[in-house]
């Protein structure tokens, strides 16, 4: 294999300045929830390392993870994740079109061949041979799985390309697929949300590129580093729930006096995400901040689980249709069991879905 | 007479296809596909209808907040609702900074970097364009990626998160802004302004929202702008890609006091404007049925691809004639000078109408974003209880950055009997209907020059970024 740059070759490159870097590395080190440390040996490892390709492929999507993605907070982080992962091919923002675009997608592929990085925003449809998705010509999933095949590692941007998303709703018109169906022989990592939040997304793949190596993943596959908490955790409405205060209507004296919106169906409680704790748009605000409940899009099947706005404890497959917004104090402990059974549901339900599991070009 | 067939095109949101048909150095005939198809429509069917607020705003990652607006506003009609006119206000603003941050994005990201490819090199100006807009490097983009992050908090503050906000209703808005929130939005677009003058226009934003007539335009030597009307005098824009001169708009952001730009239908004068007479028709693309008003339409796709079909999209028509939607077809429906007399030009002034349409509206939207935060009134209602009904129809039809962005929606026995979506791309990227007429985009090529082993022809890659498509809605 030819010999690649290492990170830090990149980046002077891109005009980024010693003290920035080093900077760089303890934003990281942070971002990590690592020590102090560790920045030397991040330091070290992007001085020494090759720089590590990355091909980021859109399928059935909506592209709002990429919008998320250059919204990154610090804008450090952001240019240089950016210049340092220079995203070999990317549909939506490289240069080039057309049958230039396929021929550098087939020459990184050819170029770094069981070394690079495959980033997957959106999923392959799989009816019909694929043909709801049509890229250069064929099916997206076929070229999938063309690129997967030379890949070292698989992330898997947002709800799409984790579970599905929207476009997998019933009656699911397209067979949307997500990736590990398709894909059964690669590492891949989950990055799920709708979009996810920037700062997890360059979180994620800076760790990555740095170790060269996953991140320690829950057992649906997403990074623990992000996606360990509930929502309702580290809530700033968590003590009114606490004390059985809730809005019970848009905009009542409630809801100015911001008090929990479990009752307007927000699906905090069951949704595993970094929402209340890095926050959203550079850690300003976030959905419950802005007075509307979680839709839980982190969580495989959000989409289908009745109305958005129906109370948690009305979703049937919780099989509890106790009262607990009668009772605010209990609602804790019903809640926290049925987070035990959403968990064991999802399983079930994911081993049951077959019908989502092919593949598309 | 050979054939091309472009694409995938890069630097468009979502998946297109171009299928060229060539003759004596030019393009003889164009077909456009959306290679991309989900079904949206066919989802929302026998959901609960509120749930439309959570689904239709995941069409599009860069749009979604248009989309969101589109379907508060089909409930709010099916149910007998209003917003109060204060979560009105902030619904105009966050969907006016979304619309903003698209026209940054299409400017500096998808169309600009067409000029510091190669093939200009040589131009006096392509080292400043190769210095500003080479993808993903030149300095242009990274400016532009840091100011709409940052006036993205405004969304951010008033709506949870972008993309996917959750925060518009049928009654208004879930947050109710503090004093301290309009006076953090209000420092967000000052920072804005400063990015818009120093960067963008060169100048302050006035005095090009001032601009009326195509002399002074193409004198303007400042900012990135200038940059762009050096090119296009330069390369002929203006001749590059006629528009047909039909123009279409919903109507920008609904206040109490009307809309800050007024809707209708603009073909070398006003016309009368009546939702009623809008048709899809159905013969080009793979979709089942006839052609129908929205409100009785509906998106069964045809599995066997007939041969007669070449795309996704279907074929908007108003009063069976094609109609061009967009920045310039929005400012020139609502009577901005600049904006008239640049659609007066033959074609429409081409490419260059239509970008210079996007710059003009960067300005007009700062100043109306500035006059929507400073009317914030903390002490009144955002929001207005909303009782959802079993029976009701309604259309929400919006003005995206993209153009006009409708919502037709029928509510039988408590759930969605019917959800029909009319995109600005399905207008403007729309295949030919019954009579053969081509749609907009499909006009807009014939007689783009193509080069000498041109695969993929500069001019029409232009043409194609000048309508700043957005696939992913188009077919959704």
């Amino acid at each position: 294999m030819a010999q690649i740059e290492t990170f830090y070759d990149v980046m002077r490159r891109q005009g980024i300045t010693r003290r920035s870097f080093m900077k760089y590395c303890s934003l990281t080190a942070a971002a990590l929830g690592l020590g102090p440390s560790f920045v030397p040996k991040i330091a070290h490892a992007m001085e020494t390392k090759p720089r590590t390709p990355v091909i980021w492929v859109h399928g059935l999507e909506c592209t709002c993870c990429s919008e998320s993605f250059i919204r990154s907070a610090h804008p450090l982080a952001k240019d240089v994740v950016l210049s340092m992962i220079s995203l070999d091919y990317d549909d939506t923002l490289m240069a080039a079109a057309g049958h230039a675009a396929e021929a550098a997608f087939e020459e990184t592929i050819q170029k770094y061949h069981g070394n690079y990085i495959l980033a997957v925003e959106g999923n392959p449809p799989l009816n019909e041979d694929g043909m709801f998705c049509i890229t250069g010509g064929k099916p997206f999933v076929e070229k999938l799985k063309h690129a997967a095949e030379g890949a070292k590692a698989i992330i898997s941007w947002g709800a799409c390309a984790s579970y599905g998303c929207v476009q997998a709703a019933s009656p699911n018109p397209t067979r949307a697929t997500p990736v590990h169906k398709v894909i059964l022989d690669k590492p891949i990592i989950k990055v799920p949300g709708c979009p996810p939040i920037a700062e997890v997304m360059t979180g994620v793949i800076t760790y990555m590129l740095t170790f060269d190596r996953l991140p320690e993943l829950d057992r649906q596959g997403r990074p623990a580093m992000f996606y360990s908490q509930r929502i309702h955790d580290k809530c700033y409405r968590r003590p009114h729930f606490d004390a059985g205060q809730f809005v019970e209507a848009w905009d009542d004296e409630y809801a100015k006096k911001g008090y929990c919106l479990y009752k307007m169906g927000c699906k905090g409680p069951t949704t595993y995400n970094a929402c209340s704790t890095v926050r959203w748009n550079e850690g300003v605000s976030f959905p419950i901040q802005s007075g509307h409940g979680c839709i839980g899009c982190s969580e495989d099947g959000f989409w289908d689980q009745g109305s958005f706005y129906d109370r948690l404890t009305n979703i049937k497959q919780f099989g509890v249709e106790a009262n607990a917004d009668k009772v605010g104090m209990a609602a804790a402990g019903v809640v926290g069991g049925a987070v035990a059974v959403h968990a064991a549901v999802s399983a079930l339900k994911r081993a049951q879905k077959k019908t989502q599991d092919k593949v598309e070009g | 007479m050979t054939e091309l067939l472009v694409g995938p095109f890069n630097r468009v949101e979502g998946d297109l296809e171009i299928r060229l048909t060539l003759a004596e150095g030019q393009v003889a005939a164009a077909q456009v596909n959306s290679p991309l198809f989900r079904g949206f429509e066919a989802m929302l069917l026998g959901k609960d209808p509120r749930d439309a607020l959570t689904l239709t705003p995941r069409i599009c990652g860069i749009c979604s907040i248009s989309q969101s607006i589109a379907a508060a506003r089909a409930l709010g009609a099916a149910w007998g609702v209003a917003p109060s006119p204060q979560g009105q206000r902030v619904a105009a603003l966050i969907h006016a900074v979304e619309n903003l941050c698209d026209h940054i994005t299409h400017f500096n990201l998808f169309f600009m970097p067409d000029f510091a490819r190669p093939v200009y090199a040589g131009r006096s100006w392509h080292g400043r364009a190769v210095q500003r807009f080479t993808a993903m490097e030149g300095g242009a983009q990274r400016a532009a990626v840091s100011a709409r992050a940052q006036i993205l908090h405004i969304v951010g503050l008033l709506a949870g998160k972008w993309p996917h906000t959750l925060a518009v209703q049928p009654g208004g808005v879930t947050k109710a802004p503090t004093e301290r929130d309009r006076l953090r939005i209000l420092v967000s677009l000052r920072a804005f302004r400063r990015y818009l003058e120093e960067v963008v226009l060169g100048a302050r934003v006035e005095d090009f929202a001032a601009l009326a007539d195509v002399p002074a335009l193409m004198c303007w030597d400042r900012g990135d702008a200038g940059l762009f009307l050096e090119i296009a005098a330069d390369l002929n824009l203006a001749g590059l890609g006629p528009s047909q001169g039909r123009y279409l708009s919903f109507g920008a952001y609904p206040l109490e006091e009307g809309p800050a730009w007024a809707g209708g239908l603009w073909q070398g004068g006003a016309a009368p404007f009546d939702a009623g007479r809008i048709r899809e028709d159905l013969s080009h693309a793979w979709m089942l049925g006839a052609a129908a008003h929205p409100a009785q339409g509906e998106t069964r796709p045809d599995e066997e691809m007939r041969d007669a079909a070449y795309s996704w999209c279907k074929a908007p028509r108003y009063d069976g004639q094609v109609f061009e939607v967009g920045a310039l077809p929005r400012q020139v429906v609502a009577g901005h000078p600049l904006a008239r007399v640049l659609a007066a030009l033959p074609g429409g002034g081409g490419v260059l109408g239509r970008v210079a349409g996007r710059l003009l509206e960067m300005a007009l939207t700062q100043l109306l974003l500035e006059d929507l935060a400073q009317a914030i009134d903390p002490r009144e209602r955002f929001m207005l209880q909303a009782e959802p009904t079993r029976e009701g129809e309604g259309a929400g039809l919006v003005e995206a950055a993209r153009g006009a962005l409708g919502h037709w929606l029928r509510i039988e026995r408590g759930r969605i009997a019917n959800y029909q979506i009319i995109a600005p791309t399905t207008w403007n990227f729309s295949p030919r209907d019954a009579e053969g007429t081509p749609g907009a985009v499909e006009a807009a090529l014939v007689g783009a020059p193509v080069g000498p082993g041109e695969d993929t022809p500069i001019a029409v890659q232009h043409i194609v970024r000048s309508f700043d498509p957005c696939m992913v809605c188009t077919v959704h």
